[in-house]
């Protein structure tokens, strides 16, 4: 797969996070706001690395591209290396480049914060567990990238620990979490028993012999990637994993860890290729998390919510992308969303913080100028994600619309279509509701609808000093809305550098040629997003809308469908299926089997032996004379055998 | 059977044997003396020891002989400890009536 | 030289007994001097310490036979290890009975671990028992406790006693441990019954498990370290170095049985797990659910599977013992075992949280922890010896094992602060000293298991 070598570049690109995690760790202390330095420089230069690695990420050698640095046995069986081709490389830049903006953004964000060592401690790990996932030549060195950005996301979730609802955040998502990782276990298992490696090269070198495994293989690996990409029916911890610092909802929560599955699909890709019924299922899941990540979207009033259901609902792009064998339409879309995604978590960021840790839209409005920069970098942004022409998330979402239809799944290029105009309107909701009309945030709660405001508590006591720096978050938002429009022309034309890189990562596939082309699908499109988006424009941004903001944001919120508000029932099914039979199993086990039925069985056998205690105790009189007689009586006896004995012979 | 090494008859050995040790059970199952109780149980030895010494005369064999120091060691032990508690019940109750001591009572 | 390890600490835990009744300071130093000394003695002497004695001739052979080469190394590494961090952890007005009767514990496991004779293996089976039930009668808080511990661990031993003449008998000699020929014949499943019971209940297994919770519950922490993390392998050593070699296909024809039981420890303790409010018997339940996973390995006979399983008896001994150790700080500082009295802690002694969640991601299998190590090999290799469906079951526990691990975890150290005692150190030096060296042990385990296995399969 790589060119086997010696590559110290991809130590540096690997270890620098590690090291700079350790460090905050160590001397958080000491080190205070210096933390960040540490923080940024530690991302910093694995992203320079990473731009000096291109050359040996896209050198090749017969069939093998990029590098391959081989690291130790871990056990017999299992070898542990790293792996630089071009898949690796695409996330490397954008978990680095990407990584290193929002480090920066962080400085600022969590300036009043006590505990930014710790902060961008765990911020470094991640970006080392998330590298390791990448860079990993083999199963398990991914499945071990794979916990460890779960427990970095825990933490990050878990940040400020004090809060309930983040603990209990930070659980839930770890829990999920490990649900993907023991599926994937599970296809290890079955790779290991097959092929009896798990090093990429090795396994996908005999793909035949998998045999009637390799559906289950799929099925098991892409339960890992639902798990960690919040596909559906797994998706229920990412919402509430907004409880973190939004630096965090931008780095993991959206720009690298929950495309994991996006990328653990592309780099399996030869297994899909495989087996259609992987393609089907995967596809078919990918398309219904976007739209249902759509339509969750549309009932959200918390802003980094809001953001949250519309990242799960572009990875179900990618991964329907990636699920029909349309793998670089399916990257390209993880790209252009790293930026876009950023931005505008960084934007409400941005936001929020100007409010004092408000975060429901209807108590926003008019933030065009108290924001100015969020606002601009933003409206690049939520044009990018609905796919407006000549920004970023045109050229990948046509892509892997088209994608479909080209790869023979029409009703997933129908998903793909209607999901799209969805998104343009609750994209549009949000930017219309937080930027425009007058500020709300003075009026009462009830007023615009707000049946439960939250009090805002979040940060620990500050250091008493003023403010960061305003260029501290302002240029990283700036940055990713000038990325947000540009990212998108590398994709231009059938062979332009996107697909130069990728020509030899994926293999060139016979397609058919499918009965809509290219230029209809992007007119298509471009005419249910502009749809999309003029809805939202008549409903609240046109100037009688404006005037009538609050009372038409309170009807909405009163005449919001149940079904929509209880997201599905999804968090309720799991309830009922999953944490109240296992509660109830555990109690009844702990405070009724084992007390009762197992320990009453040994209590029985006690008594047994109790009762025959009784029946011979009465033969123990502690008369040393009848204890002799019986001697005697017991010694005349064996005398009268031996004598019969002696007789009979 | 070397006759001529035992001038006095085995079967006399073996029945001498036998009264003094059934003087000796009966001493221990009548008796509620402790001490007259060992006694008894030492003249039981005495009869183990007598028959070992005669038929290992009579049989030439010093294996006998060998456990009759074993017996003679064994039964000076059991009546040390058997007189020390004797002596502790003695002083504890002063009466050493063995009807009346029932403490291993189940 | 392997009578030295056995010895060192039984007249080590003797003499401290001569030192005055309250003494502190003097009893912990030696302890834990003479706790290095074994720790030591087997890493520089490389000959595996041979000593052999002949014992008995009729009925069959047997020797006083001690060694420590193989599996048996790391067994002594790891007890000798507990041992030290238990006895430095160890600070209480009792100091001097309670390091003693570490010591007495650590020589007779020592006997065990390193007996090359079955006939001795069970010998300090019954002796390895008698410390932890004289610190059950002495600090416990029920004496039911202390005689339920010895009932159900000696019938173990009387079956494992059983067996051993049995096996004596019929091959002709005990003294066999570390050779492999397989023992047939009508008894053989019998044989293999008897031993299986006293590992079953030593594990524990279940339905021989209901000894156990109270046991952890109530033993003071130091010994309550060395008991589940070192004590419950004896079991499981056992079944590695004599069930294995000898009576495998006697084994086999109890396989499914095994499998099934080995399954529902897996689950019934992860669900119990869950549910308890005691931390140490959130622990004590995890023990019954991460061990089944060692049993259903040794059962599977799978080369790569026993493998994960010393792995994951090394690493489960570390993370048990460092948990219970850590669970005692805390139970020392809030006088309270009760999850639901505790929270918020992290922002009171963060460097004892630091080390807990240390502990406890170890013990829910996180990559990178010596626990992940163990599972994942054993898995895969239970897996291809065939058994589809108990790997998968097997995977259920680990799910929940992250639940009850993190409840336990964030139930502690998260949160807003629930009780109110104004004593709130942080780790104190002494305390960090006894866990950092088990936390240490864990990474390096679980960055690099090869290296412990290099050194078992010579």
């Amino acid at each position: 797969m790589g060119v086997a070598g010696s590559y110290p570049l991809l130590f540096a690109i690997w270890l620098v996070p590690l090291a700079g995690a350790i460090v905050n760790w160590a001397f958080g202390p000491q080190l205070k706001r210096a933390a960040g330095i540490v923080g940024c420089v530690a991302i910093g230069l694995p992203f320079v690395a990473t731009l000096a690695a291109w050359g040996i990420a896209t050198q090749s050698s017969g069939a093998a591209v990029g590098a391959n640095q081989h690291l130790l046995s871990w056990m017999p069986g299992f070898d542990f290396g790293l792996l630089l081709d071009p898949l690796s490389l695409i996330w490397a830049l954008i978990i680095t480049g990407v990584g290193f903006l929002i480090h920066v953004y962080s400085v600022g964000y969590m300036w009043p914060d006590t505990a930014i060592a710790r902060f961008f401690a765990y911020m470094n790990f991640f970006v080392f567990a998330m590298l390791t996932l990448v860079l990993s030549d083999n199963f398990v060195g991914l499945l071990v990238g794979w916990g460890l950005v779960g427990l970095a996301s825990y933490f990050l979730i878990g940040f400020w620990f004090f809060k309930p609802t983040a603990v209990a955040a930070a659980r839930k998502a770890f829990v999920i979490n490990v649900v993907g990782d023991v599926a994937i276990m599970f296809a290890i298992f079955m790779i290991f028993a097959k092929v009896g490696s798990t090093s990429f090269v090795t396994v996908f070198a005999h793909v035949p012999a998998l045999g009637n495994w390799l559906f289950l293989v799929c099925l098991f690996l892409f339960i890992g990637a639902a798990a960690k990409s919040a596909q559906i029916p797994l998706h229920t911890w990412l919402p509430d994993a907004m409880e973190g610092p939004t630096p965090v909802s931008a780095l993991i929560h959206a720009a690298t860890m929950v495309t994991a599955g996006v990328y653990l699909v592309a780099r399996c890709w030869p297994l899909w290729n495989a087996s259609h019924d992987a393609q089907v299922l995967v596809g078919t899941i990918g398309g219904l998390t976007a739209l249902g990540g759509a339509l969750l979207g549309v009932a959200q009033w918390d802003i980094k919510r809001i953001l949250a259901y519309s990242t799960m609902s572009q990875i179900g792009y990618m991964i329907m992308g990636v699920g029909v064998t349309a793998y670089q339409a399916g990257v390209a879309h993880f790209f252009t969303h790293a930026f876009f995604k950023a931005c505008l978590f960084l934007g409400a960021g941005i936001v929020i913080h100007e409010l004092a840790d408000e975060q429901d839209i209807r108590r926003m409005g008019g933030m065009r100028l108290r924001a100015p920069v969020a606002f601009f970098a933003m409206f690049a942004a939520v044009l990018a994600i609905s796919g407006f022409p000549g920004f970023a998330g045109f050229f990948s979402k046509d892509a892997v619309v088209f994608g479909a239809l080209e790869h023979g799944f029409p009703w997933l290029y129908v998903l793909g279509i209607v999901t799209a105009g969805i998104t343009a309107y609750y994209m549009f909701r949000l930017f219309f509701v937080t930027f425009f009309g007058t500020y709300r945030g003075d009026l009462d709660p009830a007023q615009v609808g707000v049946t439960n405001p939250v009090e805002p508590a979040a940060h620990e006591p500050a250091h008493g000093e003023a403010h960061a720096p305003a260029w501290l978050m302002a240029a990283p938002v700036a940055i990713l809305g000038v990325f947000s429009v540009i990212a998108g022309y590398v994709m231009i034309g059938s062979n332009s550098p996107w697909n130069r890189l990728f020509t030899q990562t994926f293999p060139s596939q016979n397609l058919a040629v499918p009965a809509l082309s290219e230029g209809w699908t992007t007119a298509i499109l471009f005419i249910v997003m502009a749809a999309g988006i003029a809805i939202a424009y008549v409903r609240y941004a046109t100037p009688a809308a404006l005037a009538d903001a609050p009372a038409r944001l309170r009807a909405e919120s009163q005449r919001m469908p149940a079904v929509l508000v209880r997201l599905f029932y999804f968090d309720d099914v799991i309830d009922w299926l999953f944490v109240r039979p296992s509660q109830a199993l555990g109690r009844f086990f702990g405070s009724i089997f084992d007390p009762d039925v197992i320990d009453g069985a040994v209590r029985g056998v006690v008594r047994v032996n109790t009762e025959l205690g009784e029946v011979v105790r009465g033969m123990q009189t502690g008369l040393l004379r009848s204890y002799a007689l019986v001697i005697v009586f017991g010694a005349a006896l064996f005398a009268v055998y031996y004598a019969l004995q002696g007789v009979a012979h | 059977m070397h006759a001529d090494l035992l001038p006095v008859a085995l079967a006399n050995y073996v029945a001498l044997s036998s009264v003094i040790f059934f003087i000796g059970v009966a001493g221990v199952v009548l008796r509620r003396n402790p001490l007259i109780m060992l006694m008894s149980i030492e003249l039981m030895w005495n009869a183990a020891n007598l028959l070992f010494l005669a038929f290992a005369r009579a049989w030439l064999n010093n294996a006998g002989h060998i456990f009759a120091f074993l017996v003679i060691t064994v039964a000076a032990a059991e009546a040390a400890i058997g007189l020390a508690i004797v002596v502790i019940v003695f002083r504890s109750r002063a009466n050493v009536d063995v009807d009346e001591i029932a403490l291993m009572k189940g | 030289m392997a009578l030295v390890l056995i010895l060192l600490p039984i007249a080590a835990g003797c003499a401290l007994f001569l030192l005055p009744r309250g003494e502190r300071t003097i009893s912990r130093l030696a302890g834990s001097a003479v706790a290095a000394l074994t720790f030591v003695l087997p890493l520089v002497a490389q000959n595996g310490g041979e000593f052999s004695v002949r014992w008995l001739s009729r009925p069959f052979t047997a020797a006083l036979h001690f060694a420590w080469t193989g599996p048996s190394l790391w067994l002594v590494l790891l007890l000798a290890l507990c041992t030290y961090c238990a006895i430095v952890a160890t600070n209480t007005a009792q100091n001097r009975s309670m390091i003693a009767l570490l010591l007495m514990l650590e020589g007779c496991m020592m006997g065990l671990f390193t007996a090359r004779d079955i006939l001795a293996f069970a010998l300090f089976w019954d002796l390895m028992l008698i410390p932890p039930f004289f610190a059950l009668i002495e600090w416990g808080t029920h004496r039911d406790t202390a005689w339920r511990f010895l009932i159900y661990n000696f019938s173990g031993g009387l079956t494992l006693l059983l067996a051993t003449a049995a096996f004596g008998v019929l091959s002709g000699s005990t003294d066999v441990i570390g050779s492999t020929h397989q023992f047939a014949g009508s008894w053989a499943p019998w044989i293999f019954a008897g031993f299986a019971f006293a590992f079953a209940v030593k594990t524990p297994l279940w339905p021989l498990h209901t000894w156990m919770p109270n046991t952890y519950a109530e033993l003071p922490p130091p010994f309550v370290a060395v008991v589940s993390a070192v004590q419950s392998k004896a079991g499981l050593y056992g079944f590695i170095v004599i069930a294995l070699p000898f009576l495998r296909t006697s084994m086999a024809e109890w396989r499914w049985l095994i499998v099934a039981l080995a399954l529902v420890s897996l689950l019934y303790g992860a669900f119990v797990a869950l549910t308890q409010t005691d931390m140490k018997r959130i622990v004590a339940y995890s023990s019954l659910s991460h061990l089944g996973l060692i049993v259903l390995a040794i059962v599977s006979a799978n080369p790569i599977a026993i493998k994960g399983a010393l792995v994951y008896i090394v690493a489960h001994g570390l993370f048990s013992a460092a948990l219970f150790l850590i669970l005692g700080y805390y139970e020392e500082r809030e006088e309270t075992r009760s999850v639901l009295k505790l929270g918020g802690l992290g922002a009171v002694n963060p460097k004892l949280a630091g080390a807990f969640t240390i502990a406890a991601l170890a013990a829910l299998g996180l990559p990178g922890l010596a626990g992940f190590a163990g599972e994942l090999v054993i898995l895969t290799g239970v897996f291809r010896a065939g058994y589809f469906w108990p790997a998968l079951i097997a995977l259920i526990p680990i799910v929940i094992a992250s639940a009850y691990m993190l409840r336990l975890l964030q139930d502690t150290i998260n949160g807003p602060q629930l009780a109110d005692i104004p004593q709130r150190r942080d780790l104190t030096f002494a305390e960090a000293l006894a866990v950092a060296p088990l936390l240490a042990a864990l990474l390096y385990v679980g960055i690099y298991p090869h290296a412990l296995l290099a050194a078992v399969m010579h």
